[in-house]
């Protein structure tokens, strides 16, 4: 194997070398840098591969022909490799992204570069601490002269604030080594481990100096102001060098360190790097320049691998894994995202909406943003997963919140910045260059990313038991992405129904719950696919993320453990969100949908790893009463849940995001994946039934959340003019229902949630199918701006009509089956009050039904509509095959009930309903659903023939023949009555929607913004008062660490 | 008297750390920086000291025998060479620097450089 | 007794029940004159306006949804007839309430009403449009009491079953839910005058605004299905509240009597009050009604 000083011999002997060839060609210059860069990163590479695969002993270099501690020795390790590894493979990609830059600078940029790699390959190699100063000296002066490869004067005064910053910090860690020298003895830090030199209190204030000058070189929030400015005024490709390379040695050097000081500097490292993490994610909000935002998010990471750092001792042999993940993770990310903005050449991340130009592009940014977030299925995830167990299985709850708070702030930024680059005007934005040698880069960079995925679910316990196998359909689905939209719908729907098939009919007989929300998931899925055959083009980018969507439900249903409960979870999350942010106006909705999904998502995940504490299981079973704080980790979860159910309080995402996403998309969105709260709540219900703080139970509260998001939300959905967002509203109502259902902890409880689901599921899809159907002939959301449609769009308008019947609980369809259980299962539990007025919210549905039909498709028709035509057929089919299903269900329900009654039996063990054919009887009363369907059905058809024969003869009249004081009316506009039509209403109980939480939240915002905005203000440019902030910032560190604080 | 190295060292680094943060001219700063360096040198020159002996010099015959105990530390003195060198390293980047700030803004006071902030 | 072995009887009680109701609207027509000075017409006049009405020749429709609003309509009232027990203890004359109970009977309301705004709705005329907004918002208040009367009652005798409500209401007058829980009595009577549609809940229709609000394009025989229903609807709404309050009926004797004082309440009261707007009207029944309803509820819970 090479000998790994000869990647000092090979970096020194090329820039060394390269100073011979000032006057030749750059471009054979250039190649012969790359090429050493290459031959580090083989060397490397080799070391690390015998490491992983032979076992290798660790191996020592000695130099000067002595040994240490009498001269300088330098260890190649497992982890040294690694490093060393990550470095040499950054330096070889960026010089091939910066390829331009060093062909017009010539050999002395590339000796600095060089020098640079070689500095923080020789930190990470060495086990001497002066020749760490040294070569630490050594990269910050390469790093300063490259700052200036781009000259202006932004880029002149950041360098300058960076060598200031960087010589006071080498100043005392210069001091700081000559005293442990002084005290210890020795500089070769081996020695000073195995020999315990540091013991002396001179020693500890040496040790002080030279930690903190380490930390102090990893940018720890608010002493890093000059850091942040080299992010912003350099060249992207050093920023992604910064971050992905000084950062990590000397990341690495301070666990070296670690090592021979006092073992109380975890905790100070864990400090330093929680309130790096939050700090720099709360000030990167109000950030809009893009490498900027990346420095500050770049902080944060830091700030997180510090904690993680920190509790090294806690995560045990989970360590290794949860730093490398985030590691990884930030080091992929990070650098790719500089190089893109290297490429996009954009400052201001709104004018990243240029990417939209290359779509591509776009989601190479997903893959790195998701990557930061720590979404699945990137190594993120799963470290941040682990983190979060073993933190909570130490107890140290604190630290998760922090924790989980940071990662908030952090995708608040990421997102909206997302959003920007997806949905932003992009018209006025040039195209940006794309040149060979900055592509390459990326590109390797997502493929790593996605290969590291791959691998790291592995080395996870129980990470084999994920279901990758949606994902390399979703990869596959994403390669043929150019193929034409009707292709790829036809292969999309047929790999569904063939999963269908293998899923669904195991649950048969065995468990009906699983049953239930299989089929809504998959067959959902094809039904809202069908409208899918209308688009014309390739429809990029919308199967993948459909896929990801229904993979992630169809993953709920499948898991047996919390994690794959979780991993599925954030895929349907990612999913949906992709999905949402489709729509023409949707970015700051689908921002709003996904800032509360993270942020449900992140309760989750505290609740889970407070019921992992403790248990080493993941299954379900851990989640129970009894366990400790049983009731907190219900909340937790429940809130998680509720996100995702739009209750009232997180449910202002909604109706901006199902009304304004695409026509097929709304279905999808609002009729399918808002389950997933549902069966969230099913699992976490069945497990832990009881759940009280104090004198409150917790169940009865979320009863009266569900009450008045059903008030709110159906009065809301009464007072939309657009037809989009009424059924939006109308959404969060019926989720209320299905909440208060839940809460009931009852049998005829969940047998009404679960009914209602079923019925929301098909009515809200049969709604939103129509009404995207009727959107897109008419080309106008507002209601009042159609009317009369019944004429052209009859089939439309059945659908519609048999919709909102089952919608009002009507008899004889299945809506009256949810309301006749409601009231029972209301007498029985006791909830009288509650009940009451979730009776009077489902009688304020009719307002909102009313209004659908009446204004779209009766009143008055409007003369641009006057050449309309039916829905699009790929609307109305699956519109179709809803109704059949809702006619056989509203006949036969006893064939769905029943089952579900006796799954329910093993929980509430009352048998609170008997059947008796399709009879239903309850204690109270009694609903024979075949037979009302049977009466009614005939009592119609004979007042039917009874009218017509009465009125035989009788003569069809034209739109504008009617009563009207003898005379005709104005035009359409005016007589259509459909414009704020519940004004009354309005004025009769609008103070109950005033819409005080969503100004809460806006409050809430407003408020993190305006300390962000103010926070940030320390950093005021100066460099000099950078420095002071260093200066303070180790004076301070010092009073609390001597002050006894650890 | 030992300490008078140490001493006059801390004193420098204290000097100059002061001058660095708190002159507005760039130049003066860069001094500052050279003044805290030296300091910083003197202080690894002096921690090197140990009373009654001769430098690590092996000039005279009698300091081939038990020469540990006969010599000061020469260690610090090989470090400070090293040191020397990057201040200077260090020094004449800024230099550098502080001639294309100039160049820039034609102007020398730090606190004209503030494109950079928030 | 089989279903269709039933339907004689059946379609006897609907007879009966017309006819009845339109007795009672003439009554109805006269007394109000008379609170009001003057003569009134007579009271087998409504025979009169049917007969005529439904003999009419010419008659128009607005589209299919228009001709199938009558049939939503009287299918609503006389679905509601279908399903409620009328006479108790009387197996002739309980109609099909072995299919549903209480419940079925409010929700199927809804069904009626929900194909007349329809109808209505395609007629296309404002007028129409404006009584069915003004119904509707109206109705979701006057609900609400009735909702927490008829818990009331579902706590007090554990049942929904219309039939076992009237059977607890046996023997004797204090048996009635206007003794054992009259604050239930209270808050349903007042819902009784916001179904009934009369005054001062009578601004749907409120025949100076909006003339006669949702039938106004209704015609000939469209309109006489109308009226049947209503002459019908109204009665039976009476019984309703006559089971629910009132101890039902044994015989038909007991069930005119007594169907003809609740309908009279909402008469009486009606001749005296003016018209409420309907945003008076929601907040109306959303503070005294809902109180009482909650203290039914109370009532019967702690006491």
């Amino acid at each position: 194997m090479v000998n790994p000083i000869h990647i000092v011999s090979i970096s020194l002997g090329v820039a060394f070398f390269l100073g011979f060839l000032r006057k030749a060609n750059h471009n054979l210059t250039s190649t012969i840098m790359l090429l050493a860069f290459a031959a580090n990163a083989f060397i490397s590479a080799q070391w690390l591969w015998a490491f992983i695969y032979s076992n290798t002993e660790p191996f020592y270099i000695f130099t000067a022909g002595f040994r240490p501690p009498y001269s300088i020795s330098l260890l190649m390790g497992r982890n040294e490799a690694i490093f060393t590894f990550l470095i040499n493979i950054a330096g070889l990609l960026s010089g091939i992204f910066m390829l331009k830059t060093y062909l017009r600078h010539g050999v002395y940029a590339m000796m600095a570069f060089l020098g640079l790699i070689l500095g923080l390959n020789i930190i990470i190699l060495t086990r001497d601490l002066f020749n760490f100063f040294v070569f630490m000296e050594v990269s910050s002066i390469a790093t300063a002269g490259m700052i200036i490869l781009i000259k202006n004067v932004k880029s002149v005064s950041a360098g300058f604030k960076y060598i200031v910053a960087s010589s006071l910090i080498s100043i005392l860690l210069l001091l700081g080594i000559v005293f442990i020298y002084y005290f210890g003895g020795s500089l070769n830090i081996d020695d000073m481990i195995t020999n315990h030199l540091l013991v002396s209190k001179g020693a500890e204030v040496a040790v002080f100096l030279v930690l903190m000058s380490i930390l102090l070189e990893l940018k720890p929030f608010p002493a890093n102001g000059w850091a942040l400015d080299v992010y912003e005024g350099s060249l992207p490709g050093i920023g992604a060098l910064l971050s992905a390379t000084s950062a990590t040695a000397v990341y690495f050097v301070l666990n070296k360190l670690l090592a021979f000081a006092n073992p109380y500097w975890y905790n100070v490292v864990a400090v330093v790097g929680m309130i790096s993490f939050i700090g720099s994610n709360l000030l990167g909000i109000k950030q809009k320049n893009a490498q900027r935002l990346l420095g500050y998010s770049s902080v944060g990471q830091i700030g997180l691998l510090l904690v993680i750092l920190g509790f090294s001792n806690t995560l045990g042999e989970k360590f290794e894994y949860i730093a490398f993940g985030v590691l990884i993770s930030h080091y992929l990310a990070k650098s790719g995202l500089f190089w893109l903005a290297g490429i996009v050449k954009q400052d201001n991340i709104k004018n990243w909406a240029a990417l939209q130009k290359k779509p591509i592009f776009l989601f190479f940014m997903g893959v790195f943003l998701f990557t930061l977030a720590g979404f699945p299925p990137f190594p993120s995830f799963f470290a941040k997963w682990q983190l979060i167990m073993e933190l909570s299985t130490a107890g140290m709850y604190a630290w998760v919140i922090g924790i989980l708070f940071g990662s908030f702030l952090e995708a608040v930024y990421l997102f909206r910045w997302f959003g920007y680059a997806m949905k932003g005007e992009h018209n006025d934005l040039p195209m940006f260059e794309l040149p060979w040698h900055k592509i390459l880069p990326v590109v390797i960079g997502v493929l790593s990313v996605f290969g590291i995925s791959y691998i790291s679910k592995d080395w996870l316990p129980g990470g084999t038991s994920l279901n990758f196998i949606p994902l390399y359909f979703i990869a596959f689905m994403y390669l043929i992405d150019f193929a034409p939209a009707k292709v790829k719908n036809t292969i999309v729907i047929l790999v569904i129904t063939y999963y269908s098939w293998l899923v669904i009919p195991n649950y048969y007989n065995t468990d009906i719950i699983r049953l239930i929300f299989s089929s809504i998931f998959l067959i959902g899925a094809i039904l809202t696919l069908i409208p899918g055959y209308l688009k014309k083009g390739s429809r990029k980018g919308f199967y993948p993320a459909a896929l990801l969507m229904f993979s992630g439900l169809i993953g709920l249903v499948e898991s047996t453990n919390i994690y794959q409960f979780f991993f599925s979870w954030e895929l349907m999350t990612i999913g949906s969100y992709l999905l949402i942010i489709r729509g023409k106006y949707s970015m700051p909705h689908a921002f709003k949908y996904l800032l509360f999904s993270v942020g449900g998502a992140y309760f989750m995940l505290m609740g889970f790893g407070m019921a992992h504490a403790g248990q080493a299981s993941l299954s379900f079973d851990i989640l129970r009463t009894g366990v400790p704080y049983s009731s907190i980790i219900f909340l937790l979860i429940a809130i998680g849940f509720m996100t995702k159910l739009a209750s009232l309080g997180f449910h202002i995402w909604l109706p901006g995001a199902y009304g304004e996403s695409e026509a097929d998309v709304a279905p999808m969105v609002s009729s399918i994946l808002i389950n997933a709260g549902v069966f969230g709540f099913i699992i976490l219900m069945t497990h832990i039934p009881d759940a009280n703080i104090g004198y409150f139970n917790i169940p009865y509260m979320l009863g009266w959340i569900g009450v008045i998001s059903a008030l709110v939300g159906n009065i809301m959905a009464s007072l939309q003019e657009d037809a989009r967002k009424l059924v939006a509203y109308s959404s969060i109502g019926v989720m209320g229902y299905v909440l208060f259902g839940m809460a009931m902890m009852s049998h005829l409880g969940w047998l009404t949630a679960i009914t209602y689901t079923i019925n929301h599921f098909l009515f809200k899809g049969l709604l939103f199918l129509a009404i995207g159907g009727v959107i897109l002939r008419t080309k106008t959301f507002n209601m009042y701006e159609m009317g009369g449609l019944i004429k052209k769009m009859p089939w439309s308008f059945i659908a519609v009509l048999i919709g909102i019947i089952t919608l009002a609980g009507i008899p004889p369809l299945s809506g009256y089956a949810g309301k006749w259980l409601f009231y029972n299962a209301i007498v029985l539990k006791g909830w009288y009050i509650q009940g009451a007025f979730i009776m009077f919210a489902g009688i304020i549905a009719f307002l909102y039904c009313f209004r659908l039909i009446y204004a779209i498709f009766l009143g008055q028709l409007k003369d641009e509509h006057r050449n309309i035509k039916e829905a699009s057929v790929w609307f109305i089919i699956p519109q179709y095959i809803i109704i059949i299903t809702i006619m056989l269900f509203s006949a036969f329900p006893q064939y769905v009930l029943n089952p579900i009654g006796n799954w329910l039996s093993q929980y509430f063990p009352n048998n609170a309903l008997v059947w008796n054919g399709s009879l239903a009887t309850s204690s109270l009363g009694y609903w024979n659903a075949f037979n009302i369907m049977m009466i009614v059905m005939g009592m119609f058809v004979v007042l039917l023939l009874f009218l017509l024969l009465v009125n035989r003869g009788s003569k069809k009249v034209g739109q504008f023949d009617i009563v009207y004081a003898a005379e005709r009316p104005e035009r359409p506009e005016t007589t259509h009555m459909a414009y704020n039509l519940y004004a009354h209403y309005n004025k009769a109980i609008g103070f109950l929607i005033t819409p005080w939480i969503t100004k809460s939240w806006d409050n809430i915002s407003e408020w993190v913004n305006t300390i962000a905005n103010h926070t940030r203000k320390i950093y005021n440019g100066n460099g000099q008062a950078y420095a002071l902030h260093i200066l303070i910032y180790i004076v301070i560190a010092y009073l609390i660490i001597n002050g006894g604080l650890f | 008297m030992e300490y008078i190295g140490l001493i006059t060292g801390f004193i420098l680094v204290i000097l100059g750390i002061w001058g660095f943060l708190t002159q507005k001219n760039i130049l003066k700063m860069i001094i500052g920086f050279t003044i805290s360096d030296t300091g910083i040198n003197v202080i690894i020159v002096s921690i090197s000291y140990l009373k009654n002996r001769t430098a690590p010099i092996l000039n005279r015959p009698d300091l081939l025998t038990d020469t540990v105990n006969k010599i000061t530390d020469p260690v610090p003195q090989a470090l400070v060479l090293t040191a020397i060198v990057i201040g200077v390293g260090v020094t004449a980047l800024m230099l550098s620097y502080a001639l294309r700030l100039y160049q820039e803004k034609n102007t020398l006071d730090i606190n004209n450089f503030k494109d950079l902030k928030w | 007794m089989g279903v269709f072995t039933k339907i004689p009887y059946v379609l006897l009680g609907l007879f009966i029940l017309i006819n009845y109701g339109l007795l009672v609207t003439g009554i109805f027509r006269r007394i109000s004159a008379r609170i009001g000075k003057r003569i009134g017409m007579p009271v087998y006049q409504p025979w009169i306006n049917l007969v005529k009405l439904y003999a009419k020749r010419s008659s128009v429709y607005h589209g299919i949804m228009f001709y199938l609003g009558p049939v939503f309509r009287l299918g609503g009232g006389v679905g509601i007839f279908l399903f409620m027990p009328l006479i108790f203890g009387s197996e002739y004359f309980s109609n099909f309430s072995f299919a549903g109970d209480l419940i079925l009977i409010m929700y199927f309301m809804f069904f009626g009403m929900l194909g007349m705004a329809l109808g209505a709705g395609e007629g296309g005329h404002p007028y129409s449009a404006i009584g069915i907004s003004r119904g509707l918002a109206q109705f979701t208040a006057i609900e609400l009491p009735l909702t927490f009367a008829i818990i009331a009652i579902a706590i007090q005798y554990q049942t929904l079953s219309l039939t076992e409500i009237v059977a607890a209401q046996q023997g004797g007058i204090t048996h009635w839910v206007l003794f054992t829980n009259p604050f239930a009595t209270a808050a349903g009577m007042l819902s009784f005058l916001g179904a009934m549609g009369a005054s001062p809940f009578n601004v749907v229709r409120a025949p100076q605004e909006i003339p006669i609000g949702p039938p106004v394009e209704f015609n000939s025989g469209f309109l006489a299905v109308l009226r049947t229903n209503a002459a019908l609807l109204h009665i039976v709404e009476a019984i309703l509240w006559m089971n629910l309050f009132f101890g039902g009926a044994t015989n038909w004797i007991e069930l005119f009597i007594k169907s003809f004082c609740v309908y009279f309440f909402a008469l009486f009261v009606g001749t005296v009050f003016p018209r409420f707007r309907v945003d008076q009207s929601i907040r109306w029944y959303l503070k005294v009604p809902l109180i009482l309803g909650i203290l039914a509820i109370l009532y019967i819970k702690f006491i």
